[in-house]
């Protein structure tokens, strides 16, 4: 008997061996996915479906409300869509392009500036299928897979028999976490987990290129030489490496110089790739479909046929500098992930929430639509955290429209 | 009435870093306005030390303050078995995100994981209700 198998789009791994037991527009049993998957494949949602001003309008009130609020804005904001597919991607770019719009995504604050090294191919790196395979030497480094990607680790990285690692992690791979806490992830690592202090990571690497340079390590915390040599030993010794870094590691450097120098390093000694640890399911779709058509992965301002680019268009920047004056928000809630103190300014303005559950974000916008729960309910492709594309169906039906479709007719009504 | 009411509460000055939480990711996702996501993401892990200076038992609440703002949340043992005084750990959430400085410096990106607050007994005060 043939089996159905979906996509999970809980997070960036987009882990493709997912079976369901479902009703027509009910999902009863989730089989293989993580605590977190089954989450999201059984998600709820509010009875709401069209709101303006938290009142029930019809469909035709609420888009026309939403396009009002675009036309008469000098520079809205569109935001969110790292749980978008890529084909709602690409009309919210041509939505921004024609209402002149400023358009960031998460990866502006998360792991944008890797994302956008990878697709200029300026770091060296691999799918996570040729991890399971060939991978001896992993590194997560400030990053918490167990928690935050939970599948990674058996799917993926460290327990899988490989095609070419058949004896696995208890004989053929080495697990290695580098963090400023002992996470769940650094436990599994047991002896080659390296705890370094906050903001101590640029230090770690100059001493670890050191320990890679045959050098004497030093760091200013005084982090032990012989342990940082037994790390460069192994290192060196690897066949096919990866680093996989989350946002500890981004946070913590100044810029990426120092993951370039090491990345070097360690590809004149040995043969090692980087993964980014992206959490929403498709924000990496984001900065490549972004960056395809503008040259930039985010933070960007349409004018009139022309594309700016900087920080000053990423929406904790204007948000900050209250330099938008509407906002569409797209399966996102910056009123919880931002800071309040910069999150705060957005009650100033008419925001456009389209998200299929009731958010800090939604209860305070002028339009809400309630849309499908996007790889649940609504189909399409995205591209997983590696650069691989993937194609997924909708596990039930449902009678909410998708963003896609309302992006659609919000561009339509304007 | 008691000396120690006339006494200043104990008050220590700490450096907060978020972590994700896979109980409190699957909670937000069952039901962001919950109970349990509430008690999943409203807390601080705290070393023991830290905890015994500011004569607070694990499970009390505790005031988190800095100029950025001021929240109520549940203090834990980190559980780690290496000290850590002078440094606490909280979920990524709401509530830590009411700590965050506005200071990007114009990178667009705020320091999520580099908080700093000063902690007092809350002596009883609920846990900060979600909102704005």
């Amino acid at each position: 008997m043939e089996k159905n198998y979906y996509v999970c789009t809980g997070c960036g791994l987009l882990c493709d061996d997912i079976e369901v037991e479902s009703e027509k527009d009910k999902v009863n049993k989730v089989y293989t996915a993580c605590r977190i998957g089954v989450a999201h494949m059984k998600e709820t949602r509010g009875e709401a479906k069209f709101l303006v001003d938290n009142k029930p309008v019809d469909e035709a009130t609420a888009i026309n409300e939403a396009a009002s609020i675009l036309k008469n804005a000098r520079n809205p904001l569109i935001f969110g869509l790292g749980t978008s597919t890529n084909e709602t991607q690409k009309i919210a770019i041509e939505l921004a392009k024609k209402i002149n719009a400023t358009l960031d995504d998460p990866s502006s604050f998360c792991l944008g500036p890797l994302a956008e090294a990878l697709i200029q191919d300026k770091l060296k790196t691999c799918t996570l299928d040729d991890v399971r395979n060939k991978a001896d030497v992993i590194i997560y480094w400030g990053t918490d897979p167990s928690d935050s990607h939970p599948r990674q680790l058996s799917k993926h990285s460290y327990f899988p028999r490989g095609s070419e690692k058949q004896r696995g992690w208890e004989e053929e791979r080495t697990a290695i976490a580098i963090d400023v806490r002992k996470s769940h992830t650094a436990k599994i690592c047991g002896n080659y987990f390296f705890q370094i202090p906050p903001k101590g990571d640029t230090e770690f690497i100059d001493a670890l290129i050191a320990g890679l340079s045959g050098k004497l390590p030093k760091t200013s915390y005084n982090y032990p030489p012989k342990k940082i040599l037994e790390l460069a030993n192994i290192l060196k010794g690897a066949k096919f490496g990866v680093i996989f870094v989350g946002r500890g590691l981004i946070y913590s450097l100044e810029n990426l110089e120092p993951l370039f120098k090491l990345m070097k390093i360690l590809n004149e000694k040995a043969n090692f790739h980087l993964i980014p640890m992206i959490g929403n399911y498709n924000t990496m779709g984001f900065n490549e479909n972004l960056f395809a058509e503008t040259g930039y992965v985010n933070s960007v301002k349409f004018e009139n046929g022309t594309v700016k680019h900087g920080p000053e268009y990423s929406i904790v920047e204007s948000l900050k500098a209250k330099t938008v004056d509407a906002a569409i928000i797209i399966g996102s809630d910056p009123l919880s992930i931002l800071p309040r103190s910069i999150a705060k300014n957005m009650l100033e303005i008419p925001v456009i929430s389209l998200d299929h559950c009731e958010t800090l974000t939604s209860k305070h916008a002028k339009v809400y639509v309630n849309t499908a729960i996007s790889g649940v309910e609504s189909g399409g492709t995205a591209i997983r955290m590696d650069g691989v594309k993937v194609n997924f169906e909708p596990v039930i039906e449902t009678n909410n429209p998708s963003d896609e479709v309302i992006l659609k007719k919000i561009m339509e009504a304007l | 009435m008691d000396f120690g009411s006339f006494l200043a509460a104990p008050e220590i000055k700490v450096k907060v870093i978020t972590y994700r939480d896979i109980f409190q990711d699957k909670a937000m996702l069952e039901n962001r306005f919950g109970e349990e996501y509430r008690n999943l993401s409203a807390v601080i892990k705290l070393d023991p030390a830290d905890l015994k200076q500011l004569s607070v038992k694990k499970g009390e609440t505790v005031i988190l303050k800095n100029s950025f703002g001021r929240v109520v949340v549940k203090a834990e043992e980190s559980g780690y078995e290496t000290p850590h005084k002078g440094i606490a750990y909280m979920p990524k959430s709401p509530w830590s995100n009411m700590l965050v400085s506005d200071e990007t410096g114009g990178t667009g990106v705020p320091k999520f994981k580099d908080i700093s607050v000063t902690v007092t007994s809350a002596k009883g005060e609920n846990v900060t209700e979600l909102n704005f």
